[in-house]
């Protein structure tokens, strides 16, 4: 794996941004726990993409993921000296469907694991999970709310960045999370690559589907319509709060106590997970867990009863 | 291509070669972890595994030099960690992160360039992992050199109208277009050959006697290196 590597190739430097990790790098309980995740979701995306592509379709999923892997040697240039290049996961979405494009870019992590040497397997679960499905899911979001609307070159462009940033965000934080050393400097540092790369990947795969749509524009999926902007931005939010929620926390893993601490800025009944008023114990903690969730399903409830 | 060699590698003849592939791939697994569990001692560890390793490519008749520089492809991702580890006062960890990740790579290697990658991926699907999966990963491996070299021509078109975003970008529609257009030739010559939707092998992998016992023996060897070395060192 190379999470951020600049290497000189016909003089100019390439900004890469593969996020996968090799074996040896997480802590026992991170990779146990994202390959027992990622195994069964794998597993129900494998049979939701059968299901919409029957077994005729096959070699196209394959074709499809070594075009993916060649797509590689194209470069882009995206700045001064630096060129990049397609990472594919968005624009697998937007022409094979999401549970299709996550298929093939598993089978593209396996493939780059055993061959290349890029990445473990151990890791498999946290590489597949990055990028196979967190990657695809979070390129595909902005075009399923987005893509019938006036903001449908906007949608496209936030896909393919919001993509790469998700995958590499999470690598970061599962290194993090393992007990991999990083100093604010450095952290700093590949955030900010990360963002680059990821805003050369939005505009890469908004070209490459703006050149599709002129030779082929039967190649591109169509999102059902008639899905709220409101949604969308609600949904998109979720995902980036979440993604920097677990870097934070991940960076100092008492991050959310002392969120909690400072009261002067946010207070809440919840605080050291519990209700105030129902003592110590367990009790109390899944109590304020419970009602957490709660308020969660019932703003999400009112959100859907707008539409 | 630097694959090809591994898929000349995996084609020779050796006792290794002859195995079924699960009989590989479970050992691989449980090698993983005890090298990935592994905290005290873990010089001692890794050293017993890598002559383990070592000696197996040996049995297997592969270039050990050339196995053994061929898995150095993860140090470079892994020394950038490994120093800022090292700068932030924890060599252990960055010690450690150079001999798993290096260890690990090896092992994969060992499978891998003594195991067809059809086959290997056919043991894999064996052992329970989605078929659709498998026979999607099947078709990318076949078709990853055709891709390729159609890419390198669709490199030097772009850079030929002078390499900008625009001609990058053109360049990739094309390289989707005769892709897509590639993948139905392949499924239309597929079917007119009686494909219907699953791979049928000319030779089965069959589990043979030597097979289970080269499951236990290889499943077993570092499970026991790693206690002996606890328990008495």
């Amino acid at each position: 794996m190379a999470a951020l590597r600049w290497h000189d190739s016909q003089n100019r430097d390439t900004l890469e941004t593969k996020v996968h990790i090799p074996d040896g790098f997480l802590s026992t309980p991170v990779w146990a726990a994202l390959d027992m995740a990622g195994a069964p979701a794998v597993a129900v995306i494998a049979r939701r993409a059968q299901r919409t592509f029957d077994e005729g379709k096959v070699p196209l999923l394959g074709v499809m993921g070594a075009f993916v892997f060649a797509a590689q040697m194209i470069n882009f240039p995206v700045g001064p000296g630096t060129s990049g290049h397609l990472v594919g996961g968005a624009l697998l979405a937007y022409t094979l469907g999401p549970a299709a494009a996550s298929v093939v870019l598993t089978a593209i992590v396996a493939i780059q694991a055993l061959v290349f040497q890029d990445g473990g397997i151990l890791a498999l679960g946290a590489n597949v999970l990055n990028m196979a499905v967190l990657g695809v899911l979070a390129g595909y979001l902005p075009y399923h709310f987005w893509g019938r609307t006036r903001a449908r070159r906007a949608a496209i462009f936030a896909g393919g960045a919001l993509s790469v940033l998700i995958s590499a965000v999470m690598a970061l934080s599962e290194l993090l999370l393992s007990g991999v050393r990083m100093p604010g400097g450095v952290l700093g540092i590949s955030v900010g690559l990360f963002a680059v790369s990821a805003l050369a990947e939005g505009a890469i795969t908004l070209a490459v589907i703006g050149a599709l749509e002129r030779i082929q524009p039967e190649f591109i999926r169509q999102p059902a319509a008639g899905r709220s902007y409101a949604l969308g931005a609600v949904a998109i939010a979720a995902v980036l709060l979440v993604t920097g929620g677990v870097l934070l926390t991940s960076t100092s893993p008492d991050g959310i106590e002392k969120l909690g601490q400072a009261r002067t800025l946010l207070s809440t009944p919840f605080s050291g997970y519990g209700i105030a008023g129902l003592g110590s114990g367990w009790l109390p903690k899944a109590g304020a867990g419970l009602l957490g969730l709660g308020l969660v399903y019932g703003v999400c409830l009112m959100i859907g009863r707008r539409r | 291509m630097h694959h090809v060699v591994l898929d000349q590698w995996s084609r020779r003849a050796s006792p290794l070669h002859r195995r079924d592939p699960r009989s590989k791939i479970i050992p691989l697994l449980i090698f993983l972890v005890v090298l990935a569990t592994a905290h005290r001692l873990l010089p001692a560890i890794s050293a017993g595994l890598f002559a383990m390793l070592c000696t197996a490519l040996l049995w297997a008749r592969v270039p050990l030099a050339d196995v053994l520089a061929r898995a150095c492809l993860v140090l470079p991702f892994t020394l950038v960690f490994a120093g800022v580890s090292w700068i932030a006062g924890d060599p252990a960890r960055a010690e450690a992160l150079v001999m798993k990740s290096y260890l690990s790579a090896l092992a994969v290697l060992l499978v891998v360039s003594t195991t067809p990658m059809p086959l290997l991926l056919r043991g894999i699907e064996l052992l329970g992992a989605p078929r659709f999966l498998l026979m999607v990963t099947q078709f990318l491996y076949r078709y990853l050199f055709v891709i390729s070299e159609e890419a390198q021509h669709m490199r030097k078109a772009a850079v030929s109208r002078g390499g900008s975003f625009r001609a990058a970008a053109g360049a990739l529609a094309v390289l989707f277009a005769r892709s897509y257009k590639q993948a139905g030739e392949i499924h239309n010559a597929m079917l007119a050959r009686g494909f219907q939707g699953r791979f049928r092998p000319l030779s089965a992998p069959h589990f043979h006697a030597a097979d289970a016992a080269f499951l236990v023996c290889a499943s077993s060897a570092p499970v026991i290196l790693r206690i002996a070395l606890e328990r008495f060192v």
